[in-house]
């Protein structure tokens, strides 16, 4: 591992992705906008071309311009990602530091597979929009409105700032700047959630996104500073060091209590999940695919690091960590929460963001064994926590597969003129059976039934928890297995609790007739029909053969301690 | 040459039917119709070729095995591969006396049922699901991993969802659903128990043939896993197969899915995806578990009774003619939960014939209330009189089913429950009265529902009016060429069950001795 003091080309080299993310952002910014203006030098007559404004020329007139630029980036950058991580090995790494010292981001596979997800996720999501209308149904001069070049240059800046935001929070190595790349990112969003203002949808979502995601960003800075006067820094290994020598203590337990709030607020873990629903159904389909997806791993990310990181027992002692009675609880709420709110939704989209909701208190689930690591198997602890968390990162990995494909047939439909409620799926069967056919996909990979990607990530999951509740592997009875096991249990049983909603989904789209005026099959797009069955590939290809990607997984998990 | 034929018979089917799937999806309407001819034909060709193939393999014209001799935990045609090596899991294929029948008997069963229902309707959508279950259920019956084992028991559901779901009756909606989610929530449990287990392990492996050594060295010095833990490991992962099977409390969605599958649904889900419980049973917890079978024996003995006396004490009460065959598929399981309670070779042996007995009679049953209501519009019993006079080739068959189900000797029911009786009065004694009585209830209600469907009486001799007053036909060619075959496979193994009997046998002893069970 090198440490790299100030900037230099070295750095560069580290951070060609996000600098691929930074040159895109620029080129949005200034393509579209040149044209044939001039610049008349004052108290002349004379006129130099200055080519901003005026008429714009043809070839960057089009409206489609902006999203091709922002899938171009977001590919090349998962692709110097992708190329990074086949490359590199676990030990690998590259801290970047100020001039002082102080770290500021690191480079390895646990932070470049996040950003693997959270570009895999954008470039989808990018894709997907490229030929989509709002939704809601719009009067058709609204949607001239929307095509306006303009306003699809403003849609995917969001949508790169976002990613570079995510990619802050991936590489950071301080709270602080975790901080400011979590609020890089959610800033995006909200306006994104937003962004069809036209909506009332949009409008309502957007804002409650906005209000309780600002109260939890608020909070979780309220949370920083107390770590601060706490600890006199911010710094990952600062606190680490400082917590393993001064044990919890009433200042940093608060401090931690509220910096979780604002994490478990992006991963949409109960009690804190209430705007989730209305964000997802206000916002158009490929966004609210990103936040189920990119956004959840951020806010995921962040607990690892301060949950692993900062707060873990150590690595020979007896003894769990100091959040696992309080995570355990969260886990189980979230979880059971989620299904019976989601067994209750009709709009499918409060159907998927209630069932992001479950997913998250498995996630939960999974981090809670990881705080009894220590139980009974001191020969090999870590193992476990490596086993846990790449469960976890494979988890969010294909979770971009099938939970923003759901989403995006979703947005097929909106193109349709919404999908607000169940039967707006109606007939899909009938009327497109390949559509039909990739969302059936995707419900039975979310409820968890094999050969998907989802049951392996599940199985992964609950692989996780028994391995750390069962310890060494001598137990009298099961009731001396860790407490844990019976998280496995409970998640099991919601698994088959959710089977219920994720089924209904099948039996509406070949049982039911389509609504009145839905006829035929649904307008083409063709950009949004490749992102789908990009993600109906990954979806099975991940489930049949995802060895490669579970050792990838391991890897990075590895590269975290 | 060295090809591996049991993945062959996996694959194949699977690869087959999602290929004719695609190639048709993107049809519509009258363009898939003209697709239905040529689909089913491939389907009946695919079909036709891994039943000679299972022929063939058990003939000895491939492979050259030696059936009856096959012992416990040895397996045939045994094949592995790596599938995904980063968590230890292989894809492993293997047959032995436990499996094959049950193979064979798939095998069998995907021609006749794809001949007795040739004219279902979107049969370029039919016959392809009928292929991928098949391939699905093989791969349940020779996974010797874990994880592929499981990954084949939750594939089976799939295309039965879909065949209930599109062919399905009035309530098909509800049925699918029903059968889905009661099969998934008790998979998971024991999905939950195998991994609870894999982590209990001394050495960790997927692969049921090492598991069951591992298990029985340990088991042999005392009990492998501690006893308390080896009976919770065995309620969960009987929980997953007495769902399955179905027994006593768990059986409510076998009827609703019963009724609402379309004939070739119900042929299937009768003749081979009940068995999968059953075979579950022994392919896992009683091999691995024999502690534990110990101590619940008892309760397995319950649960078997209460599922064959309630399962033909509701036949009694039936209306619904699918119902009733239903509900007797219920009883019939129960003796097979009697048969593992007997902890006799017998009682084993006659458990393991049972599933193979049921596989080819009740799929019959089902082709026969299939016909019934193709040509008399209604399942209700007694709505159609006299049908020996208007349909005599649809009589003749139900009353060969009906009987073949009741155990007419000769017949190849008769000998799975010939010897179930033995070992049962062997292990239990005077509770012989039990299955005893439930044999005259049955014949009760069969006797009771032929003649009100077969013979003449009432006001109801006359075709019902949904016919509009055309003369009532009989039953199609190809559904007399899929009951002449099932009644001809009837007779055969009732006059030779040694057939496979044989192999059973070898298999129940040996296990037996194996475990240090019973009286081996």
């Amino acid at each position: 591992m090198s440490a790299q003091n100030g900037f230099n080309s070295d750095m560069f080299e580290a951070l060609a992705p996000e600098l691929t993310l930074f040159v895109g952002l620029l080129l949005i910014m200034i393509v579209p906008n040149l044209g044939n203006g001039t610049f008349r030098i004052p108290g002349t007559s004379i006129r130099l071309p200055w080519f901003f404004g005026g008429t714009r020329y043809k070839a960057v007139a089009s409206p489609r311009l902006p999203g091709l630029l922002a899938v171009l980036t977001m590919a090349v950058a998962l692709f110097q990602v992708i190329c990074y991580l086949l490359d590199a090995s676990a030990a690998d790494g590259k801290v970047i530091s100020s001039e002082n010292g102080i770290e500021i981001f690191k480079v390895n596979m646990f932070s470049r597979i996040f950003e693997a997800i959270f570009f895999a996720a954008l470039l989808l999501a990018a894709i997907a929009s490229l030929d989509r209308l709002p939704t809601g149904s719009q009067k058709s001069d609204d949607i001239d409105v929307l095509f306006n070049n303009r306003r699809q240059a403003d849609f995917y800046i969001l949508m790169l700032t976002s990613a570079l935001g995510m990619s802050v929070v991936a590489l950071a190595q301080d709270m602080f700047v975790l901080f400011v790349g979590l609020e890089l990112a959610s800033f995006s969003t909200y306006v994104l959630v937003a962004f069809h203002k036209e909506t009332r949808a949009g409008s309502e979502g957007g804002a409650k996104y906005f209000i309780v995601g600002s109260v939890a960003s608020a909070v979780g800075l309220y949370g920083l500073s107390m770590l601060y006067l706490w600890a006199g820094s911010l710094q990952f290994d600062v606190l680490a060091a400082k917590w393993a020598a001064d044990g919890a203590t009433s200042l940093s337990m608060m401090a931690l209590g509220f910096v979780l709030v604002g994490f478990a607020f992006k991963i949409s873990a109960a009690p804190f999940h209430f705007a989730a629903p209305d964000a997802y159904s206000g916002a158009n389909s490929p966004v609210a695919g990103v936040l189920a997806t990119a956004s959840k791993a951020m806010g995921m990310l962040g607990l690892m690091r301060v949950l692993l990181l900062i707060t873990i027992p150590e690595m020979d002692a007896e003894g769990s960590a100091i959040w696992i009675g309080l995570l355990g609880v969260l886990a189980a709420v979230t979880m059971t929460w989620g299904n019976i709110a989601a067994l209750g939704s009709d709009n499918p989209k409060r159907m998927l963001a209630y069932s992001s909701v479950a997913h998250a208190g498995y996630m939960l689930a999974a981090l809670t064994a990881i705080g009894a690591w220590n139980w009974g198997l001191v020969d090999n602890a870590g193992d476990a926590m490596d086993v846990v968390v790449a469960a976890l990162i494979f988890h969010m990995f294909v979770l971009v597969f099938f939970k923003l494909g759901a989403f995006l047939i979703l947005g097929v439909l909106e193109m349709e003129g919404g999908a607000s409620r169940l039967s707006s799926l109606a007939g899909l069967g009938k009327r497109e059976p390949l559509l039909a056919i990739a969302m059936f996909l995707f419900m039975i990979s979310l409820a968890g039934v094999p050969p998907m990607a989802g049951f392996l990530s599940k199985l992964l999951v609950i692989m996780g928890i028994v391995e750390v509740a069962t310890g060494t592997g001598s137990l009298s009875s099961i009731g001396d297995a860790h407490w844990v096991w019976w998280l496995a249990l409970l998640m099991v049983i919601n698994s088959a609790i959710s089977m219920f909603y994720y089924l209904r989904v099948g039996v509406v789209m070949y049982f039911h007739e389509p609504e009145e005026g839905r006829k035929g099959p649904l307008a083409s797009g063709a950009s949004i029909r490749i992102a789908i069955a990009l993600c109906a590939i990954g979806t099975v290809a991940f489930g049949l053969v995802g060895g490669e990607l579970i050792e990838l997984c391991r890897d990075a998990a590895e590269s975290l301690r | 040459m060295n090809i591996d034929y049991l993945s062959l018979l996996v694959v194949l089917p699977i690869l087959a039917s999602i290929f004719l799937l695609i190639l048709t999806s993107r049809l519509n309407g009258f363009a898939r119709a003209k697709f239905d001819a040529p689909v089913r034909m491939a389907a009946l060709i695919i079909s036709l070729a891994m039943f000679m193939l299972t022929t063939l393999m058990f003939l000895g014209q491939i492979g050259d095995v030696g059936w009856s001799n096959i012992a416990f935990n040895t397996f045939e045609f045994q094949e592995s591969y790596v599938w995904i090596e980063q968590l230890g899991i292989t894809w492993t294929v293997g047959v032995d006396g436990l499996s094959f029948p049950m193979v064979w008997l798939t095998t069998l069963l995907m021609p006749i049922t794809i001949i007795a229902t040739w004219n279902e309707k979107s049969g370029a959508t039919y016959f392809p699901l009928m292929l991928m279950l098949g391939g699905a259920l093989i791969g349940v019956f020779v996974a010797l991993d874990m994880f592929m084992f499981y990954v084949f028991w939750e594939l089976t559901l799939i295309p039965m969802f879909f065949m209930i779901l599109k062919w399905g009756g009035k309530d098909r909606k509800y049925a699918a659903q029903k059968f889905f989610i009661y099969t998934f929530t008790a998979s998971v449990v024991m999905l939950l128990g195998l991994l609870t287990m894999y982590f209990l392990m001394d050495t960790q492996t997927f692969n049921m043939q090492e598991m069951v050594v591992q298990a029985s060295g340990a088991n042999a010095n005392g009990v492998w896993l501690g006893l308390e833990v080896q009976k919770v490991l065995f309620i969960m992962l009987m929980l997953g197969f007495l769902v399955k099977l179905p027994a006593a409390p768990f059986h409510t969605w076998l009827p609703d899915a019963h009724v609402q599958a379309p004939t070739g649904g119900s042929m299937m889900l009768a003749g081979v995806m009940l068995k999968m419980g059953a075979y579950g049973m022994f392919r896992l917890p009683i091999s691995l578990f024999p502690h534990a079978l110990e101590e619940f024996r008892f309760i397995v003995m319950m649960i078997g009774l209460v599922s064959l006396v309630w399962g033909a004490i509701v036949c009694l009460g039936q209306t619904n003619l699918k119902k009733m065959v239903a509900y007797s598929s219920v009883s019939h399981m129960g003796v097979i939960l009697l048969g593992i309670a007997s902890m006799q070779p017998l009682g084993w042996a006659a458990a393991l014939f049972m599933m193979f007995a049921h596989g080819i009679i009740s799929p019959m049953l089902f082709a026969v209330c299939g016909a019934f209501k193709h040509h008399y519009h209604s399942m209700e019993i007694g709505a159609m009189r006299g049908m020996a006079k208007h349909s005599p080739w649809l009589a003749t068959s139900m009353m060969f089913g009906w009987m073949a189900s009741l155990g007419l000797p000769l017949l190849a029911g008769f000998v799975a429950e010939l010897m179930l009786m033995v070992a049962y009065w062997h292990a239990y004694g005077w509770w012989i009265i039990f299955p005893g009585l439930v044999l005259a209830i049955t014949a009760a209600y069969y006797l009771w529902s032929m003649q009100r469907t077969i013979f003449e009486g009432g006001e109801a001799t006359q075709p019902p009016e949904s016919l509009h007053g055309d003369p009532v036909p009989d039953i199609d060619n190809s559904e007399k060429i899929a009951m002449l075959l099932l009644a001809a496979f009837t007779v055969l193994f009732g006059i030779m069950p040694w057939i496979f009997l044989d192999m059973m046998d070898m298999w129940t002893r040996s296990a037996m001795a194996f475990l240090g069970l019973g009286g081996a």
